[in-house]
């Protein structure tokens, strides 16, 4: 006589896609050194249930917070010990305070306002690297002092007279006579200037 | 050949700053105002010969200020701080035999070398910082830091070269009879009455005296100074400093402060500045004190000077932990009806991070790594964006510190802030 003692009942059981995911689980094999990046999916799985399809886009990333002025020249470092034929040649990355202040303590920014310097490169808004501990000779752009503002001017001598001229043919130079008090406030060694 | 200190001081050193970029300053009446735009800090030459006084508040010679067209300056302690780094950074270009002793003052050491004199150096130190940062400065030398401080004052008055050498014992017995003794450096206001009454009026009185008597009437300090003052170095160059032992941090409110709400968030704010004090130094605090004033001078409100000592069961640098005891701190001190002028934390009795110490059974010790962690955290993004973190404890508002009037711009800390050259 047959009966129905024991074995499964229909309908019994865990239904198929109850689980937190919402849908069918399977189990599966991590290596140890993942387990924590998998544990951190099925987290952000859990809570965002709407992420079905698409969770593979979504890993988190630690934000990257380089050094701002760093670009690295190139990067010969390989974790697993393979020797890598660039050991023997790495070079410190590229640092712009390096390539443009020799002398940070004498170095100051300043912002250009006005056309007057669009000749040398000078464009209204842009920084000028001015390097205080360098002597102002003819030939070089300097900042000092007009009318008590400082000033943007090319320093140039035309037989013995020296002149603050300006890089645009719409501005005058101005000459420096005896009386006139020439007080140099720094040499501009670079400008930057965003494109 | 024993070394020649020299004391190298800024001229009017925050309205030098502020001149820097200003070039329409120079030679115009400047003064610099403290914390509050309350008292003034700093003057120019044409304000001193206005005869305006250090700390005189600035309300009471407005109209003075107004009829000269003197330009007043909040403190901008941001370019001050910057400019002062600048120009000791040159001075340690020179020698690293360097004792930066506040924001504007430096001792050196120096020697003569073969191919230049002291004095020669001295002219090209000055020389070179006036050209490299556009600070002004005055040298004193002399044989000890006592003489090297007194002639620094002299430099600062002759204006001739900016330099006065007080080595030579025949120019110095000159001068130390023309210095009264409260000029001199390590003898205070109260010593100098008290010398006074004695009859040694001058430097060189005091120069006479026997150091040890000097010692039994007053203080080892007192004694050390008539040793220097005869060429007798006692005071050495403290080229690395040591760590503080104390750190406050207060300040005062423009009008005073009535709402209890107010006063806890500025304490909070002030805790987390202390608090940055000493993780940069790493060390732990045990003791909390707090101290609440009445504005000295209010006519008509009556004074409550108070303060109040906690002690931690745990030593700690978390911040969260010292605004926590000195809310608990101020809700015993502070009473109700006054208005308070004042307010501040001193964070005393440390520790360093690697003393072993008891462990306290009803602490919670779990919390000390992560808490590490978090408080370089916010510190390292305080110093990237000043002022971005703070506790809730502080306020979204600072209602508690009024906004300065006449605050220059961070011409060098920051970049939206740069100053504008014409190209004209």
């Amino acid at each position: 006589m047959q009966n129905n003692h024991g074995g499964p009942r229909s309908g019994a059981g865990r239904k198929k896609g109850s689980s937190v995911y919402g849908e069918s689980t399977r189990a599966i094999r991590v290596p140890e050194s993942l387990i924590p990046t998998v544990r951190q999916l099925l987290d952000h799985r859990k809570q965002h249930p709407s992420l079905k399809k698409t969770i593979t886009d979504s890993f988190l990333h630690p934000a990257q917070n380089p050094n701002a002025l760093a670009c690295p020249l190139f990067t010969g470092k390989v974790a697993a010990g393979f020797p890598s034929p660039a050991d023997d040649h790495i070079e410190k990355t590229l640092d712009l305070n390096e390539l443009l202040i020799s002398k940070p303590t004498a170095t100051f920014f300043v912002r250009a306002e006005g056309e007057s310097m669009l000749g040398a490169g000078i464009h209204p808004n842009d920084i000028l690297v001015v390097d205080r501990s360098l002597e102002a000779a003819p030939g070089k752009i300097v900042i000092c002092a007009v009318n008590g503002e400082l000033t943007v001017k090319r320093l140039i001598q035309r037989h013995e007279q020296l002149i603050l001229a300006s890089e645009n043919s719409d501005y005058p130079d101005i000459l420096i006579r005896e009386d006139f008090n020439l007080v140099i406030w720094g040499v501009v060694t670079n400008v930057i200037h965003a494109l | 050949m024993p070394p020649c200190f020299a004391l190298v001081d800024c001229n009017n050193f925050y309205v030098s700053c502020e001149r820097l970029f200003r070039p329409d300053l120079h030679g115009k009446a400047v003064a610099v105002l403290s914390n509050n735009d309350g008292c003034i800090i700093a003057r120019s030459e044409e304000v001193k010969a206005l005869g305006i006084q250090m700390a005189t508040p600035v309300h009471q010679v407005m109209p003075l200020i107004k009829q000269h067209r003197v330009t007043l300056f909040s403190s901008n302690y941001s370019l001050y701080g910057d400019l002062s780094n600048r120009v000791m950074s040159t001075l340690a270009g020179f020698t690293p035999h360097l004792e930066i002793y506040s924001i504007d003052e430096s001792f050196l050491t120096l020697q003569t070398l073969p191919t230049q004199s002291i004095e020669e150096q001295t002219q090209t130190i000055r020389r070179t910082v006036q050209r490299h940062t556009g600070i002004p400065v005055s040298i004193g030398l002399g044989p000890t830091k006592t003489l090297a401080k007194l002639a620094n004052k002299i430099a600062k008055q002759e204006k001739t070269t900016g330099i006065f050498n007080l080595s030579c014992p025949i120019d110095r017995a000159c001068y130390l009879k023309l210095t009264a003794v409260k000029d001199i450096w390590g003898i205070g206001s109260k010593t100098a009455k008290k010398l006074q009454v004695l009859n040694i009026i001058t430097a060189w009185d005091l120069a006479q005296q026997d150091p040890e008597w000097i010692r039994s009437l007053f203080t080892v300090t007192a004694a050390r100074t008539v040793r220097e003052l005869n060429g007798f170095t006692c005071l050495t160059l403290d080229e690395v400093p040591g760590t503080k032992q104390q750190i406050i941090c207060s300040r005062s409110f423009k009008g005073g402060l009535r709402d209890h709400r107010l006063l806890a968030q500025a304490l909070s704010h002030f805790c987390l500045r202390a608090g940055e004090k000493l993780r940069i130094q790493n060390s732990l605090t045990s003791r909390i004190t707090l101290f609440i004033n009445t504005h000295p001078f209010a006519k008509n409100t009556p004074a409550d000077n108070r303060s109040a000592s906690l002690k931690l069961p745990q030593t700690t640098q978390d911040s969260r932990v010292i605004i926590a005891q000195a809310k608990k701190l101020l809700t015993q001190l502070v009473q109700p009806g006054y208005r308070y002028h004042q307010c501040g934390i001193i964070l005393s009795h440390f520790d360093h991070p690697t003393t072993p110490r008891q462990a306290d059974l009803f602490t919670d010790n779990a919390h000390h790594p992560h808490a590490r962690k978090l408080m370089t955290t916010i510190d390292t993004i305080n110093q990237r964006f000043p002022n971005c973190l703070t506790f809730a404890a502080s306020g979204l508002q600072t209602a508690w510190q009024a906004p300065p009037q006449w605050l220059s711009p961070h011409y060098t800390t920051q970049w939206q802030e740069l100053a504008h050259v014409k190209c004209i």
